[in-house]
């Protein structure tokens, strides 16, 4: 962010005491992005545009309000902040709320995570054209002649952002990324047409996997896909795949955040130090790791970014605590949430956990359901490949599983040497034993 | 009407110049689309309304369009050079002669499905608190097993103007608004939790203690009510879908496959289907963008056409697609009203309005004793739909077993499982009570899209559905 910039944004923090608020936090962001997309080997679509906006957080004592405009001409902004400052005089007083202590600001590491790319102009959208066709020739070679559709594309992304607080705090922010990929459609039997996909993406195209890997791997996870059907309940072992294991995760997770505590929806609300989950399974988050999706110097408080685990061996250490609910808990903060959680990953690929386990289920999506966080219930349908001596023989469709996310855990027997690359949660495959699994 | 021009000078002169750069390089038609949405939350935790979220869109955003391609440029700042430059944006998708443009603009007048005297967005905020602080009362008076309530008020208001190159110019004032309250309740050591809303394109008086109360007393007894739910037995079953809210199964599994992007790509299950039986013949199904305060409904769409009704399955028949402009063409008929976007950063595509089937013949409660043995099913949420395939999955936020024709225990925590086609295929009765659900907080994503849609559902028995639960059927639990 340039010194205009900074100028309007420490002018926003002045102007928003000079209509009466007690303290505020003022951030400025800019977004700038392309997107192509081909399919039948020609643009389908080109985008690109430049976002820019404020988002302003007002404290009146203890009464609050957030308000964002994209609107940032001086006059606007004045006659923006005064009415958010005066609406905020109407909300009712509550004393966990106000901007962070200073001292939990100290500490922040000075280290470059190499969140932006210095080569990032040089992906031209003629570059990204080239990208889309050689992702679309790869997967069409790959589909044959049951290709119904192949829509490949690729976006890139420039951001940035500053923070400044009436308190003190700081904090700027760059970033960049590319993604390509490719959706497609192949027919099956009858009515039925599949689709799956794969994406990949990294901070900088050289940090990308080759065209044609991406092109052939969509395909190749698309024609796995065909013949699916769902077959007899059944209780046996199951292989949730590495890039999937998010959507079982996520509601683990949700017993873990502050809000969810206080609020008394948390299942996991008094088990801190409390073995929950088999010895196998620990949870650690790592803000600090160069390049990657969810890495941050600081968090949404403005907390300096650190390491830490949140589960170890099936014991949970640490909650996702921000400032606001550690105010109402009567404890310390930790951080609002997850940067880059890492599973630690085992030693064997899923190809070596299916030829262990003989048969089971190797889950490679999930569709719809539902888990409750007060009180760990959960129900999602899955999508994968019935695996039998280790070798996949049927694609498997509308089925589901359902259990408590505290006996569930108890279940992971194995973990998979395969951490996801292309995302925020670095996740291997995980196997969990005797799941049931409801078909027919 | 007339507010972009005498807010930010936007008139029909300059608009002429966007399309014209827009088609500057070819192409068959382009639109530009300007935004102004100001939006409102005010939320209620531990007794207080204690914070308030705002949120502005302003912007435009102008298309190319040749055949099925789309180049597409937006932009924040409303000054002719940067919109020249999104319009050169969206030009930069082909590269053959120029196209004209209309040289003169016709308002588009539609019947207003949504008319208000008092916006909510206008409404000052020490007039809403107490319709929020109201639920918070009543639901702890309701029931001693209540230990958290969350409550809360959403508004906005998003107007719209559209110009066309064939030389249509369009204006709107969308309102949206809900009330909504979620509840946590603890007994023997178990916790349950449930969550509603009122709400559509309202006016304010719409919104009361009285209300506030009613809706208090619904989320209190969902929530309640959980505590004595069992989990239904794992596998295949009849399943009978309730009045109203459930019709977001109809949405999911069946609309979403009826989209004409979809089915032009001939990615949808539906894409050989048109013209062919699908359903019984006492099964018909509308997308309406007409209903009256309805959250889906629209004067007009963002492509501006009018806000229409289209039959999509007119007695087990499939008869109509929804389309945006790029569809119509495509299948060479009128565009049906369905090209809507979430804001001016994203292009139309065809989406749902307001998704519902007919009512029938059957009394409701001879449908239930119909099913013999299987579940009854009064509220979903979370559907999910594999567009090829047709195969869905919904979560079971509120239910009941159905025992020997009748209602009896809870259910909780289950997920359904099915697949369009062979749903609609499997639906054997259709009751006479048509209801159309009565929230604002109703969303539908596609394509990293979000636009607000409602729909309904008379009761009606599917013969057959996989439901996912944690017993095995005839097993213990």
């Amino acid at each position: 962010m340039n010194r205009e910039i900074y100028d309007l944004c420490r002018w926003v923090i002045d102007t928003a005491k000079k209509y009466g608020a007690t303290d505020s936090k003022a951030r400025m962001s800019r977004r700038k992005f392309v997107e192509i997309r081909y399919r039948d080997r020609k643009p389908e679509v080109v985008k690109e545009a430049t976002t820019r906006g404020l988002n302003l957080d007002i404290y009146i004592g203890g009464k609050f309000s957030s308000q964002s405009t994209p609107d940032l001409r001086k006059d606007a902004l004045e006659d923006f902040i005064k009415k958010a400052v005066d609406n905020t005089h109407f909300i009712e007083d509550d004393q966990a709320r106000s901007l962070p202590d200073q001292k939990y600001y100290a500490g922040r590491i000075d280290k470059n995570l190499q969140l932006a790319d210095p080569e990032h102009n040089e992906l031209t959208p003629e570059k990204q054209h080239e990208i889309a066709k050689t992702i679309e020739n790869s997967c069409l070679e790959k589909t044959g002649d049951k290709v119904i559709s192949v829509e490949a594309g690729t976006n890139k992304s420039e951001w940035e952002e500053l923070i400044l607080t009436s308190n003190g705090f700081e904090g700027t922010t760059k970033t960049t990324d590319c993604w390509a990929g490719a959706s497609v459609t192949v027919a099956d039997e009858g009515d039925r047409r599949p689709n799956g996909y794969f994406w990949a993406g990294a901070r900088s195209l050289a940090d990308m996997p080759s065209l044609d890997y991406i092109g052939e791997e969509a395909a190749r996870r698309t024609l796995d896909l065909l013949g699916g059907k769902k077959i007899k309940t059944v209780t046996l072992p199951v292989i949730v795949e590495n890039r999937v294991v998010g959507n079982l995760l996520n509601g683990f997770l949700s017993g873990l955040y502050g809000g969810n505590i206080q609020q008394k929806r948390s299942f996991l609300a008094n088990k801190k130090g409390e073995q929950v989950a088999a010895n196998l399974f620990t949870i650690i988050d790592d803000p600090l790791i160069e390049k990657a999706f969810g890495s941050r110097l600081y968090d949404g408080d403005g907390f300096p970014a650190k390491q830490r685990t949140i589960v170890k061996n099936g014991t949970i250490e640490n909650f996702f605590i921000d400032w606001y609910y550690s105010r109402k808990l009567n404890c310390e903060p930790t951080t609002g949430g997850t940067s880059n959680l890492i599973i630690p990953p085992g030693d064997k690929s899923p190809e070596m956990l299916m030829k262990d386990l003989g048969r089971g289920i190797l889950i490679t999506g999930f569709i719809g359901g539902n888990s409750n966080s007060a009180t760990g219930d959960f129900s999602i349908g899955i999508i994968g490949k019935l695996f039998e001596n280790g070798v996949p023989v049927q694609s498997v469709a509308e089925m589901n599983i359902a259990d408590n996310h505290l006996n569930f855990w108890n279940k992971l027997a194995a973990i998979g040497n395969d951490p996801w690359k292309y995302g925020d949660w670095l996740t291997p495959s995980l196997v969990f034993s005797d799941v049931m699994v409801a078909g027919i | 009407m007339g507010y972009f021009e005498n807010e930010f000078g936007i008139n029909d002169n300059l608009c002429q110049m966007l399309l014209e750069k827009a088609l500057s390089k070819g192409g068959d038609f382009a639109d530009v689309y300007f935004e102004h949405t100001i939006e409102n939350w005010l939320m209620l935790e531990d007794g207080k309304v204690n914070r308030s979220y705002g949120n502005i869109l302003l912007g435009v955003g102008i298309r190319t369009v040749k055949g099925d391609q789309v180049g597409y440029g937006f932009i924040q700042e409303l000054t002719k050079e940067s919109m020249l430059s999104a319009a050169a944006t969206a030009a930069s998708l082909v590269n053959e002669n120029s196209r004209p443009v209309a040289s003169s603009y016709k308002s588009l007048k539609t019947p207003n499905y949504y008319p208000f005297n008092d916006s909510t967005i206008d409404i000052p905020l020490q007039s809403k608190l107490p319709v929020v602080k109201a639920i918070n009362e009543k639901c702890f008076s309701l029931s001693n097993l209540i230990i958290k309530v969350n409550a809360g008020f959403h508004d906005s208001i998003k107007r719209i103007l559209i110009y066309t190159s064939d030389g249509v110019k369009a204006e709107d004032i969308l309102p949206r608004n809900f009330l909504f309250a979620s509840t946590v309740a603890k007994k023997d050591g178990r916790t349950e939790q449930s969550w509603y809303n009122f709400g559509g394109r309202r006016d304010f008086s719409y919104y009361s203690v009285g209300m506030a109360e009613k809706l208090s007393e619904i989320v209190v007894a969902r929530t309640v009510n959980l505590f004595d739910a069992i989990q239904p037995p794992a596998g295949e079953m009849p399943v009978v879908l309730g009045p109203g809210v459930t019709g977001i199964l109809l949405h999911e599994a069946i609309g979403h496959g009826m989209e004409a992007d979809f089915n032009r790509k001939k990615i949808s299950t539906y894409s050989n289907m048109l013209g062919k039986k699908v359903a019984q013949p006492f099964v018909t199904i509308i997308d309406d963008g007409t209903n009256p305060q309805q959250l889906g409904s629209i004067n007009v769409d963002d492509e501006g056409i009018p806000g229409k009704k289209t039959v999509m399955v007119e007695n087990g028949i499939l008869t109509s697609y929804l389309h945006d402009k790029i569809s119509a063409k495509h299948y060479g008929v009128e565009p049906t009203g369905n090209g809507r976007r979430q804001s001016y950063e994203h292009y139309p595509q065809p989406r749902m309005r307001n998704t519902y089937m007919l009512g029938g013949k059957e009394a409701p409660e001879d449908v239930i004793k119909a099913a013999k043995n299987g579940i009854y099913i009064e509220d979903v949420s979370n559907g999910q739909v594999k567009i090829g395939e047709g195969d869905f999955a919904f979560y079971v936020s509120q239910g009941r077993m159905i025992e020997d024709g009748k209602l009896t225990a809870p259910i909780k925590d289950v997920n359904i499982m099915g697949n369009g086609p062979k749903m609609l295929e499997n639906i054997t009765m259709v009751a006479n009570d048509l209801q159309l659900h009565e929230g604002g907080a109703g969303a539908c994503g596609k394509g990293g899209q979000s636009v607000p849609v409602s729909f309904g559902l008379p009761t009606c028995l599917v013969k057959s559905m996989t439901v996912g639960g944690t017993r095995q059927k005839g097993g213990a639990s």
